[in-house]
């Protein structure tokens, strides 16, 4: 809360509680159909920052937001349209990078479009009725995250340390692993690491990751992880959970981004 | 899991009703570009406070930036001489920021000239000024607003430095800021020529004009536009040239200037002792790199010399002004705000 908010070098973590009842559970949602939402909406704003050119930080920043936001409120009563275009909104000034709220909505509608499988050769008409409802949208979903995260906007991100690692394991000039690594923490913003564990500790997770994979073997008498203050219960739980993104394609055509699609949806797949 | 450092909000929507039912407001007190400033009570101690409420909704682009750089910096900051975020919470649609009462400001203090001020005075003020804001640069904020305006003093004496609207974090080199910032009496020279890349100095030029305001009674380089502001620098502090400015001509808008020889302070601040002036004059180094730090500030010999800081108790205040009074200034400078130098 921002009442008790203190010198944040560290994130806001969720309780078990929160993690295993979450508002879309507990609403009808299975935790897939959970799980597939979260990473729809991450996919969207990852894309969507990219087209808008905004450093990676905002986009880490806007993802954190959003899934933030899905443990305080429910899939069936905010649209990941939205609460996507109103994090990457609100992360872009907290990361003192502002984006123009009309790129922002025809980026949005050209992915949401492109989700779908529409065409997409038109940008929206400015100052059409489109254009209005979603910019509208935008403004309301800024206002309900920052409401329902208590104004908690603050963000600790884990890339800088990560840096800090390689270059503590001689792993800089590592043809792959940087990369790799890197890689990682992206796709990483996807899953629910991020709000369960500490920026420290997803960093050691993503190089133990990508060094096991690229064969290079790092001292284990005393385990480097411990050095860093890392547990390896933790470290390969995290790894578990990213790779897990890898075995299953996203069915993202199927997936609804706007609220009246939602039930049309839930019913569709109750069959 | 792991660890629940600072686990998320799970406030009922229930118990959010009674936070801000737990507040009473008051009078306005003033009103800002994004917010509206009102006088109020937190119930359940009865202690004073401001509430900050923040016009949402009648922008085009949502929350105003320096709303959500005024909260992202002060739940960062904890000090004695910062000013203090008690609580934030809704209400409809309205945001409200909860933040500690300070009844004045260090430029009433300033314009109240039934005051006088003594040496002691001026470096108690100085020293609660640099402590508030070593604290804001080691925590890698800078807070790019610092006006006597916006130093409060509370009833107890206390000093604290307020307004983050304009606040930043500046870890990250390379990194292009603005350099429309800081209200133009107080800018630096580096911001005159529209630096992109600054640091600490452009708090602590400001805090160098702050100091020699306190002992002139008078703003000391009120210039009334960008280039008068230049103007009237140079002539105070001299023309700066390459040799005591390595890579001054490589600025944005750096131009040739007239040279202005530089006047040795003594001259301009007749009554203050050499090592005020030495302070003085190292906090309004031309060159941002070799112009002091809060921390270096706080070591000075100026702070250990005599005449000792002042008790906080017996600061001087300016005179309790009526209701009415309050007002009456208030909309004043309401008035004055449109016309005056302002940053942006």
């Amino acid at each position: 809360m921002a009442a008790e908010s203190k010198l944040s070098l560290q994130n806001a973590l969720l309780t078990l509680e929160q993690l295993q009842h979450t508002p879309s559970m507990q609403d009808g949602f299975t935790e897939q159909q959970e799980d597939d939402m979260r990473q729809m909406g991450c996919h969207l704003i990852q894309s969507a920052g990219i087209l808008l050119k905004l450093p990676q930080v905002a986009m880490a920043t806007a993802q954190i937001l959003f899934q933030r936001f899905f443990y305080q409120a429910s899939l069936r009563k905010f649209a990941v349209r939205d609460i996507s275009m109103g994090s990457i909104f609100l992360a872009a000034k907290v990361e003192e990078c502002p984006c123009r709220m009309r790129d922002l909505v025809n980026v949005v509608d050209y992915l949401c479009k492109t989700f779908k499988r529409l065409p997409t050769i038109e940008p929206l008409a400015l100052y059409g009725h489109e254009f209005y409802e979603m910019k509208n949208a935008a403004v309301i979903a800024e206002m309900q995250i920052l409401k329902k995260l208590g104004f908690n906007v603050h963000v600790q991100l884990p890339y800088g340390i990560m840096v800090n690692y390689l270059k503590v394991l001689n792993l800089t000039d590592h043809p792959t692993i940087p990369q790799r690594a890197w890689g990682y923490l992206n796709d990483g913003l996807r899953t629910n690491v991020y709000i369960c564990y500490q920026p420290p500790t997803i960093a050691c997770s993503v190089v133990w990751l990508a060094a096991r994979e690229a064969g290079v073997p790092l001292p284990t008498n005393p385990p480097w992880w411990e050095v860093l203050d890392a547990s390896l219960e933790d470290v390969e739980n995290i790894a578990g959970h990213i790779k897990t993104l890898y075995y299953r394609s996203l069915p993202i055509s199927t997936l609804p981004l706007r609220i009246e699609q939602v039930e049309p949806w839930l019913v569709s797949q109750g069959q | 899991m792991a660890s629940v450092a600072a686990s998320l909000s799970s406030r009922s929507a229930k118990q959010k009703a009674e936070v801000a039912r737990n507040y009473q407001k008051d009078g306005k007190v003033g009103e800002g570009a994004y917010a509206v400033v009102y006088s109020g009570i937190q119930l359940s101690t009865k202690r004073k406070v401001a509430i900050k409420k923040i016009k949402l909704g009648q922008f085009r682009d949502g929350l105003d930036m320096s709303a959500i750089r005024e909260v992202k910096t002060l739940q960062e900051l904890r000090h004695p001489n910062v000013v203090e975020l008690v609580e934030v919470f809704y209400q409809k649609t309205n945001l409200n920021l909860v933040l500690e009462f300070l009844e004045s400001d260090l430029e009433m203090v300033i314009k109240d000239k039934s005051i006088v001020f003594m040496p002691g005075d001026v470096k108690h003020w100085m020293l609660m000024t640099l402590r508030g804001l070593d604290h804001c640069h080691r925590n890698w904020i800078l807070h790019r607003d610092m006006k006597p305006n916006n130093l409060l003093i509370g009833h107890d004496g206390q000093l604290k430095i307020a307004d983050f609207g304009l606040a930043r974090d500046f870890g990250d080199r390379g990194r292009q800021l603005t350099s429309q910032v800081v209200t133009r009496w107080y800018r630096a020279p580096e911001l005159l020529f529209g630096a992109r890349e600054y640091g600490y100095g452009v708090d602590i030029w400001a805090v160098g004009c702050i100091f020699a305001e306190l002992l002139l009674r008078n703003p000391y380089l009120p210039g009334n536009s960008d280039m008068d502001q230049i103007n009237i620098m140079f002539q105070a502090l001299g023309t700066p040239t390459e040799a005591d400015w390595p890579g001054l001509s490589t600025l944005p808008n750096f131009m040739q200037y007239r040279q202005y020889p530089k006047t040795p302070l003594r001259l301009l601040f007749t009554a203050a002792g050499a090592d005020t002036l030495e302070l003085l004059e190292s906090m309004l180094i031309y060159d941002p790199n070799k112009r002091i730090s809060a921390r270096e500030a706080l070591l000075h010999p100026y702070f250990f010399n005599k005449p000792r800081p002042t008790k906080l108790e017996n600061l001087p205040k300016p005179a309790r002004e009526t209701e009415q009074a309050v007002l009456k200034r208030k909309a004043a400078e309401l008035g004055e705000l449109t016309n005056a130098p302002k940053k942006r």
